[in-house]
C-alpha cells in the first residue's frame, strides 16, 4: 500500500465514518496486523473506543480479523480494498438504479449502509417496505408503525398477493390512501440483485485477509490424506491446485447462478417495455387499475418480466447474509466504460447492440481478471469472454431499434426478399415488416444479419471492441477483455500526455510505443519533427516521468560522446506512477473539501441543526439559502472530480 | 541580470523609479518570479449522470453520518473530565453549552453498537468483541463455542427478565450469601463498567435527546447498579447534565 493510497483510504473513512474509524484504520495500516493490546498502545484509544470501533468497522468490512489457532490471539488488519470502494458507492448505486430501477437502488444503498445484513433484518426495515417513502417524519412514523403491525400479519401473504394487490388497489377503498406507499417487492428485488451478481452471500472467509485465507487453505490442503501420499514436484503442483480449490470454495459467495432464469438474471428491464410499445401495453393496464395514475410510474421503475412471476413468489432464504459484490460491479462498470468507447467511435445503434452483447457477457463474467495484479505489458495473454450467439443478441435488442438505416443495403439477403415478387417495391424501403406475420422468419434472419454487421463494425481497428468465432452453428461473438483493458490504459495515458504536453508529444509517445527504444536521430526521422521541438518535448516528458533515457556506453569510460542514448516509453512504469498521482490528486481533493467545509463551519453547523435541517426554506434567509446552494454545488464539483479520478484508478488498477 | 537601468545604457539613471510606469507592470529590478504563470485548468461541468452519482454518494454519506457509527475523537466540552486532554482543548468561546445549542448536531465519541435495532451475525466477529455486541454476554460463562448459542439466545429476553434477575441478585446480596464468589466478581466487573459507561456517556453533551437515543441502552448498562437511578440524573438533571459533573 503506497503512501497516498493509504492517505486516501483514511480520508475516505474519515469522511464517511468519522475520526475514530480513521484513527484505527491508519494505525492498522501503519503497523500492519496487530492484536488488541498493541493496537491500543499504538492508537492511544481507550478500550471502549477500540472495541466499539472495531465492531462497527468489522460490520462494514473495513477491518479484517483473524484468530490464530496456535496462540489464540485475534489479529486485526486494515482492509484497504473496502475502504477504497467507499468512493465508488455513488457510481454503484447509480448503476443499479439505471439497470434495475429506483427501488433496487434503495435496497442497494441500504445494504451498503449496513455493511452486511441478513435478509430477516432487511425485511424489518421501514424504508424498504414501500416503494415511495419520502415521508419519515415523526407523525408519519407512528402511522407506519401501525401499518407495519398490520403488514407483519400479512407478511407471508404479502409476497403472493403483491401482484393481486396492485390490481385491486384501485377498487379497494382502504388502500387508496396509501397508494404512495405500495408494499415493495423486496424479495424479488433482492433476487434480481443476486442474480445479477451485485450482492453475494457473506462467508467467514470474507472477514479474513486474503493472505490468511490462503495460508489456511494451504494448511487444509496439505492435511488432506491424498495429498500426503504425493511427493516432489507432483506434490507442489497438486497442493497448489487444491489450495486454489479450497480457497475458491471458501470465499465464493456467488448467488447469481441460483437465481438465473434461462441464463438471464431476473428483473432485467426489457428494452421494449421502454420503447414505443409502452403506449400499447401499459396504458390500458392502468385504466383497469382505476384512477390512480401513480402505477404507471412505479411499474416502469420495476419492470419484472411477466414470465418470472412464478419464481418471484418464493422468498429468499431468510438467514442469508448479504453484502455488496464489488468484483462483479467492477465488471459492470468496465462494460459501461466500453460502451462509452463504442459510442465515441460508432453510431448509437451500434453502441446499443454492443451494450446488449456486453450485458449478456456480464452475466457470465464473475470478475475482471483472475490475477490480483495487472500483469506486465506484453506478458499478458488474451482472455476471451464466453462467446455469445447472435440469436441471443437478436432477442435482447430492443425490437424497435432501427438497425438498418445506418447500414448499407443488405445485398446477400436481398435474394430471399425478392422471391416474394413485388413486395419490396410496394413497401419501398424495408420498414414495415412488423405487421406481416409471415415475414417474421425473414425478419429474424435479416436482423441477425444486421446485428452481425454492426458487431463487425466494432471488430475493426483501432479498438477491436469485439471479435467473432465462426462455428458450425453460426457466428458467436466474444470480447477480448484483457486487450481492451490494456487499450483503455493506453488511451488514458495518451489523453494525459496530449493534455499536458500537446499533440507533438503524443506523436512522439506513440512512435516510441510502437517502435520500442529509439535513438534520438532515428526518432526524429520517424516522427518527422524538427530537432528543437523534439528535444524540448522529450525533455519535458522526461521531467514528467512519461519517457525515459537509457545510456548504452561504447567504452569503459562512459564518455558522453561515445555513448548511445536511447529513449523509451515503459507503459507499466508510467501506469503505476500515474496511479499514484491519481491517488494523490484524489486525497488532495478530499482534503480540499474538508478545508472548504472548515472555512464555512459555523454556517454549515447552522444548516445541520436539527430544527433547520429539512426545512431550510423556513429557517434560513435568502442569502443563506443561496450560500448553501453554492456550497453544495462546489462540493458536488469536487466530489465529481474525485469520481472522475476514480474512473482513472479503475482503468489503471481494476479493469 | 540587469541590476540597474544604467547598465542597459539607453535609459537615464533612476528611470526605473519613475512614478508613471504602467500599473501592474513589474519593475526591472524585481526578482525573477519563482513560478512561471500557468493556466489553471477548470473542471468541466458535471454531466447529469455524474451529478446523480454525486447525489447518491452524498446521500449515503449523510446516512452514515446520521447513523449510529459516526463518531469523532474529541468533542471537547466543559463537561469533560478534569485534567483530561479534552478538557484542555476546550474552546471557551464556542464550547459553552447554551440554550440554542440544544438543536446543534450532536457528535458521538463512541459508535453505538449494541441495542440499535440491528442484528449482528455474531459468528462473524472475533470472540473478544462479543461482549461489545451483546452487553449481556459473559465471556467466562463458557469456553466452548457451542455453549455460546445459549448465551446468544439469552440476549433476546426483554428487560423485564433482566429486572427479575436484578431482584434476584439484590436478594442474594441481601441475604449475604457469599457462596458464589465467581459470580460476585462478575457483578463487580459489570458495576465498574457501568460507571465507566456513565462517564463516557457524559462526554457527548446531549441535552434532552439522551433518553430517546439511548433509552434502551441505558437500561441495559445500568443492569446491576440498582441504587443510582434514584438520583434521577437521567430524568430531570439533564438540563445541567453536563455541568453537574463539575460540582462533584
Amino acid at each position: 500500500m503506497s503512501q497516498y493510497a493509504a492517505e486516501l483510504c483514511a480520508l475516505l473513512i474519515e469522511d464517511q465514518f468519522g475520526e475514530l474509524f480513521a484513527r484505527i484504520f491508519t494505525t492498522l495500516q501503519r503497523y500492519e496486523r496487530l492484536p488488541l493490546p498493541r493496537l491500543k498502545f499504538y492508537s492511544r484509544l481507550t478500550d471502549r473506543q477500540l472495541h466499539h470501533g472495531l465492531v462497527a468497522m468489522i460490520q462494514h468490512h473495513l477491518v479484517y480479523h483473524f484468530t490464530s489457532l496456535e496462540d489464540g490471539n485475534t489479529y486485526y488488519a486494515a482492509n484497504p480494498q473496502a475502504a477504497y470502494y467507499l468512493v465508488r458507492s455513488g457510481k454503484i448505486i447509480q448503476l443499479v438504479e439505471s439497470r434495475l430501477g429506483e427501488y433496487a437502488a434503495r435496497v442497494m444503498e441500504t445494504i451498503l449502509y449496513l455493511g452486511h445484513a441478513p435478509i430477516t433484518h432487511l425485511e424489518t426495515l421501514p424504508d424498504l417496505r414501500y416503494l415511495k417513502s419520502e415521508t419519515t417524519n415523526g407523525v408519519v412514523k407512528d402511522e407506519e408503525q401501525e401499518e407495519q403491525q398490520v403488514e407483519e400479519q400479512e407478511e407471508e401473504a404479502q409476497d403472493f398477493d403483491q401482484q393481486a394487490e396492485e390490481e385491486t388497489n384501485g377498487t379497494n377503498g382502504n388502500h387508496a390512501e396509501e397508494v404512495h406507499q405500495k408494499p415493495a417487492p423486496l424479495h424479488s428485488t433482492l433476487k434480481a440483485l443476486a442474480s445479477h451478481g451485485y450482492i453475494l452471500r457473506v462467508k467467514d472467509a470474507h472477514f479474513q485477509s486474503p493472505e490468511d485465507n490462503y495460508i489456511e487453505a494451504h494448511k487444509a490442503a496439505s492435511n488432506r490424506s491424498d495429498i500426503k501420499l504425493l511427493k516432489g514436484k507432483r506434490l507442489t503442483e497438486e497442493l497448489l491446485l487444491k489450495t486454489e480449490e479450497i480457497l475458491r470454495e471458501r470465499t465464493d459467495g456467488d448467488l447469481s447462478e441460483a437465481w438465473m432464469v434461462n441464463g438471464m438474471p431476473r428483473g432485467v428491464k426489457r428494452k421494449f417495455a421502454n420503447g414505443t410499445s409502452e403506449s400499447a401495453s401499459k396504458w390500458p393496464q392502468t385504466d383497469q387499475n382505476g384512477a390512480n395514475g401513480n402505477h404507471a410510474d412505479e411499474d416502469e421503475e420495476n419492470d419484472w418480466s411477466e414470465d418470472e412471476d412464478g419464481f418471484d413468489n418464493i422468498p429468499m432464504e431468510p438467514g442469508l447474509v448479504l453484502r455488496v459484490n464489488y468484483e462483479k460491479l467492477d465488471v459492470a462498470l468496465r462494460n459501461a466504460r466500453f460502451v462509452e468507447m463504442a459510442e465515441h467511435n460508432a453510431l448509437p445503434a451500434t453502441a446499443e447492440v454492443y451494450e446488449t452483447l456486453l450485458r449478456r457477457i456480464e452475466y457470465v463474467t464473475k470478475r475482471c481478471r483472475d490475477t490480483t495484479e495487472i500483469p506486465r505489458e506484453g506478458e499478458e495473454g488474451e482472455q476471451f469472454s464466453l462467446p455469445i450467439e447472435t440469436y441471443k443478441i437478436v432477442n435482447d435488442v430492443d425490437p424497435t431499434l432501427d438497425l438498418s438505416s445506418c447500414m448499407g443495403p443488405l445485398h446477400p439477403a436481398s435474394e430471399p426478399l425478392n422471391r416474394r415478387g413485388k413486395r419490396p417495391l410496394e413497401n419501398g424501403v424495408n420498414g414495415d415488416h412488423h405487421d406481416d406475420e409471415e415475414d417474421n422468419a425473414d425478419n429474424e434472419i435479416s436482423r441477425a444479419y444486421e446485428i452481425n454487421q454492426h458487431l463487425q463494425l466494432l471488430e475493426q481497428a483501432p479498438h477491436n471492441l469485439a471479435s467473432h468465432v465462426r462455428l458450425s452453428d453460426g457466428i458467436k461473438w466474444r470480447v477480448g477483455f484483457r486487450g481492451l483493458a490494456r487499450k483503455l490504459r493506453h488511451l488514458e495515458l495518451e489523453r494525459l500526455v496530449e493534455m499536458r504536453y500537446g499533440d507533438v508529444a503524443l506523436r512522439v509517445l506513440r512512435v516510441l510505443h510502437a517502435k520500442g527504444k529509439l535513438d534520438e536521430k532515428r526518432l526524429q526521422e520517424i516522427s518527422l519533427l524538427p530537432f528543437k521541438d523534439l528535444r524540448q518535448t522529450l525533455a519535458s516528458m522526461q521531467t514528467g516521468g512519461f519517457v525515459d533515457l537509457q545510456e548504452v556506453p561504447k567504452d569503459a569510460q562512459r564518455q558522453p560522446s561515445k555513448t548511445i542514448f536511447l529513449w523509451y516509453f515503459d507503459p507499466d512504469r508510467v501506469c503505476s506512477s500515474v496511479l499514484e498521482d491519481t491517488y494523490k490528486a484524489m486525497s488532495r481533493t478530499l482534503q480540499r473539501i474538508k478545508f472548504e467545509r472548515n472555512l464555512r463551519r459555523d454556517f454549515l453547523d447552522k444548516t445541520e441543526r436539527s430544527d433547520v435541517k429539512g426545512n431550510e426554506e423556513k429557517w434560513l434567509s435568502e442569502g443563506e439559502l443561496e450560500q448553501l446552494q453554492r456550497w453544495r454545488d462546489m462540493e458536488a464539483i469536487l466530489l465529481g472530480v474525485v469520481s472522475r479520478l476514480d474512473d482513472m484508478v479503475a482503468v489503471f488498477r481494476d479493469f | 541580470m540587469s541590476r540597474f537601468g544604467a547598465k542597459k545604457g539607453n535609459r537615464a539613471p533612476g528611470a526605473e523609479f519613475t512614478w508613471d510606469t504602467d500599473p501592474g507592470g513589474v519593475p526591472d529590478t524585481a526578482p525573477t518570479p519563482l513560478y512561471p504563470a500557468y493556466v489553471v485548468p477548470f473542471a468541466r461541468k458535471l454531466s447529469e449522470k455524474e451529478q446523480s452519482e454525486v447525489n447518491y454518494y452524498r446521500h449515503l454519506r449523510e446516512r452514515f453520518h446520521e447513523g449510529p457509527y459516526y463518531s469523532v475523537l474529541d468533542t471537547s466540552s466543559s463537561s469533560a473530565k478534569k485534567g483530561s486532554a479534552a478538557r484542555a482543548n476546550f474552546d471557551a468561546f464556542h464550547g459553552m453549552p447554551s440554550y440554542s445549542g440544544r438543536y446543534q448536531k450532536k457528535r458521538r465519541t463512541l459508535p453505538k453498537v449494541a441495542n440499535i435495532g440491528r442484528e449482528y451475525e455474531t459468528r462473524y466477529f472475533p470472540r473478544e468483541l462479543w461482549q461489545t455486541i451483546m452487553p449481556n454476554f459473559r465471556p467466562n460463562a463458557s469456553i466452548d463455542g457451542y455453549h455460546m448459542q445459549n448465551a446468544a439466545i439469552g440476549i433476546k429476553r426483554g428487560f423485564e427478565d433482566d429486572e427479575d434477575e436484578e431482584d434476584e441478585a439484590a436478594k442474594r446480596r441481601a441475604t449475604g450469601g457469599d457462596e458464589d464468589d465467581g459470580e460476585g466478581d462478575v457483578d463487580e466487573g459489570e458495576l465498574l463498567e457501568g460507571d465507566e459507561e456513565a462517564e463516557e456517556e457524559i462526554v457527548d453533551d446531549d441535552f434532552e435527546d439522551d433518553e430517546d437515543d439511548m433509552g434502551g441502552d441505558y437500561n441495559a448498562e445500568q443492569y446491576f447498579d440498582g441504587g443510582d437511578d434514584e438520583f434521577g440524573d437521567d430524568g430531570f438533571g439533564d438540563g445541567g447534565g453536563g455541568g453537574d459533573e463539575d460540582t462533584y
